[in-house]
Formats: structure tokens, sequence, C-alpha cells
């Protein structure tokens, strides 16, 4: 299996490079020059229509948007989360639609308030989205702590924890004051973050990324 | 058997064309939105973000519309597997569906939950140009491939059902969608509502006579939309 990663450091696509290095599998990193327009080309549209990256290119074709290529990853190595026979499988995915759909979008338009009411508006957003954010948060801490998943949790890498991971490093760096969060306010979720960061390969990708010794659960230092 | 929690014209109907497409049994469970009941302790212990639907399984309950889609299409073989070569595509698409078009889709519902009241006319704006773009990719993707967007499967429906509530949201606003300048979703919402399970669940949740080509707004015999 021949696997291309069109990435930028500290993108989404940070998200699969570390899942990538996880699973140890051999991979192509195709960084996108993205100041320079390299997304709006015709070339990588026809890898990703959609203009965004991440996308994988695989021995089956292109496969964009982040969670799909993570669970793609999962079904192909059995590995860092349930397959579709197993008694955890639609918990695993209510969560990772959960985290692509409702807190990844919260957070972009915390990084982007402009996208939802034009720049007029971008303070009314963010307040919304701040919102939103710490209550989604609030969620997938009560689940950890009352479920203790084995595809959330410290004792077992997985692509969740390396998705939120990323997800919160952002929340805790970008949003200007008084937004953005404490991980403290959300431990048991800081605990399987913690464990993550350590992973030698969330190392290796820190180190080619530039992310810093603790970028999930103390980014920035 | 599965149970579906539901309220008419929620997401719940994406599950229940589906599973009635298939043939797979099912029984209904209202949750009255009018008496919130999708707040109540025993809603949010099943499903703790208190969104419609929830299925109930003999694996526990399943949250998320794009998550019980998929569980389905992996149990009952409803889209390409793991190792099949369609299944990039039918991942992407379905979580493109989910966080992109669907939320989008969605702030046009409940405007109020992410933009202040004198600036719902530009919200609407933005977000309608932006669904109206995600609706021509959809279109390309559905005619490039039309065994993952067919009616009845999970990517056919859920986006032709999106198709319904852009035109008929918001209630009040102008008409933003016009599903002819959409070649390929217009012959998809023809080809959904020809099918036999298509006016068995519109009765159910009063939909009308032509809900994917002429909707109209619900008149539900029993539940609550909002």
């Amino acid at each position: 299996m021949t696997l291309t990663l069109h990435h930028a450091p500290d993108f989404a696509s940070t998200i699969v490079r570390l899942a990538l290095e996880e699973l140890e599998l051999p991979h192509v990193i195709a960084l996108a020059d993205i100041d320079g327009g390299a997304l709006a080309s015709p070339e990588y549209r026809r890898v990703n229509p959609v203009g965004l990256i991440p996308a994988l290119e695989t021995d089956h074709g292109p496969i964009f948007e982040t969670a799909a290529i993570l669970l793609w990853l999962v079904d192909q190595t059995g590995r860092l989360g349930p397959g579709p026979q197993e008694h955890d499988r639609g918990a695993f995915l209510s969560w990772l639609f959960f985290t692509s759909n409702a807190l990844h979008q919260a957070a972009l338009a915390m990084f982007y308030p402009h996208r939802a009411a034009g720049e007029a508006n971008s303070a009314a957003a963010q307040a919304a989205a701040q919102e939103q954010i710490v209550a989604r948060l609030g969620l997938i801490e009560t689940m950890v702590a009352t479920q203790s998943p084995r595809w959330l949790s410290p004792d077992h890498p997985g692509v969740l924890g390396y998705y939120i991971g990323v997800l919160v490093r952002w929340l805790i760096l970008l949003p200007p004051a008084p937004y953005g969060i404490d991980l403290a306010d959300f431990p048991h979720l800081r605990a399987v973050l913690a464990a993550h960061e350590t992973r030698p390969a969330a190392r290796r990708v820190a180190a080619s990324d530039g992310l810093g010794p603790t970028p999930f659960t103390k980014p920035g230092s | 058997m599965y149970t579906l929690h539901y309220a008419p014209d929620n997401a719940s109907l994406i599950i229940r064309l589906v599973l009635d497409g298939a043939g797979i049994p099912y029984r209904t469970r209202l949750v009255d939105r009018a008496r919130r009941q999708q707040d109540s302790a025993a809603y949010r212990a099943l499903n703790p973000t208190g969104l419609i639907p929830t299925l109930e399984t003999p694996a526990g309950p399943l949250a998320e519309t794009g998550a019980i889609l998929l569980w389905l299409a992996d149990t009952h073989h409803l889209g390409p597997g793991p190792a099949d070569p369609d299944r990039p595509a039918f991942l992407q698409w379905l979580f493109f569906l989910s966080n992109t078009a669907h939320a989008d889709l969605r702030q046009i519902f409940y405007p109020h939950q992410y933009a202040p009241a004198d600036s719902h006319r530009a919200h609407l704006e933005i977000m309608s140009t932006r669904m109206l773009r995600h609706f021509g990719l959809l279109d390309a993707a559905a005619d490039r491939l039309p065994k993952l967007f067919a009616p009845g499967k999970p990517l056919g429906v859920y986006t032709v059902v999106l198709t319904r509530w852009a035109a008929l949201y918001p209630e009040t606003g102008p008409r933003w969608l016009d599903l002819s300048d959409f070649p390929t979703l217009e012959a998809l919402a023809r080809a959904q509502e020809a099918r036999v399970e298509t006016p068995v669940v519109a009765r159910a949740e009063g939909l009308g006579s032509h809900p994917f080509t002429n909707p109209e707004q619900p008149d539900p015999p029993e539940g609550s939309v909002l």
C-alpha cells in the first residue's frame, strides 16, 4: 500500500500524521503550500474537491475528511479503534462523529468567527462557540470518567485520542482572551491526552511539525 | 429488535428511510419535543447530547446520524465494506454530509445558536451560499458514484433529506434552493419518492405527498418537529 498524505504542519493533517506514525505505516508527506494557493489548484481539487487538507492518497484512490481517514486506517489495520465486528464499535463511531461534527466544528467557529455572519458579528459568534466548546468537552469528559472506554484511554493509543488531542491543543493556543479552555477542568480527558503525547509516535510528529514537548496538555511550552 | 427514538421530520427520518428501505425491522419511540423529552434524564442516559435520533441496538444505544448509518451499513451490508475499493469515497462523503452539509444546514434551522438576532439576514445569506456550494459538490459526487448515492442507501437518503430541509427552512425567510440547479440530486429526489417505503414514512411523519420533489411544511399526526 502506497500512502501519500497532503499535509501542512499543525493543520488537521497532523492528526492523520499521528495515526500513520503510531501505526508505523510507511507514507510520503506532500507538503501543501497553503499560502501559495496550493489547495485551490485543479490538481489538488482532483484529490479533494472540497479543497481542504488532509487528503490521503491510497491504492483505492484519494480519501479526504480527517475522521474518514482515521476510520479507514482503523479498519485497514485493525488497530487504534474497534473494528466493525467488535461490541464497542457503535459507541466509538458515535463519539468519532460527535468529535468531527460538533467539537471540531465549534472549534472552527471559534478560529474563523466571521464565517457564520460576517466580521460585524464575530464577537457574538465567538461567545457562542466558547459555550459550545466547553459543553461538548464536558460531555466527552463525563463519558470518559463514567465509561473508561478502551478507544479513548490512557492505557491504549487510539485515533480519537490523537484527534481530540490536536483540537484541545488549538483550543488552548488560539482563542483570544477571555476565550479558550483550561484542561484542568477536564481531568480524565487530560490523562488520556497526556498518555498520547508521550508516545514515541507523538514525539516524532511533534519534532517534525514543531509542536513542542507537550503538544496536547501544555502546548506552546 | 432495534428501537429508533424519533421526532417527526427530525434527523431520525434519515435512519427510518434507510431501515425501511432495507426491510430491517425496528420499533419507533416518539421523543416528544413539545415537552422537551430530549432533555429528560431517561433520554440523556441513552444519548448524552440530547439530540435526535438515538438507535437502541443489542450492542447498546447509538447516537449521531452518521454513526448510526455507518453502523447499519456495516452490520447489514448497505454500503461498501472495509476492504471494498469504494470504502474511501463512502466514508469521506458520509463525514462530509455529517460535519459540513448537515452542520451548516443546522445553522439555518437554529440561527439564534450561532448569531445575534439582528444578524440573521446576513447569517442566512452566508450559510445558504455555503450550502449551495455543498450541494454542488454532492451533485457531482452523486453523478460520479451513483451506486453509493442510490435512493434508499445511506448516502442517497442522507443527501435527499438535506435537500428537503433546505427547501423548507427558514420557514419565513426567502427560498434559496432550486433543486433543478442540481440535476443529479433532483433525479435522486424523484427516485427516493418513487420507492415504496417513502409514502409510508411520509404518512407516519406528516410529510405530505411529495416530500422530496415538492416539500411542504410537515403536519405530523403525533409528536412535534421542534
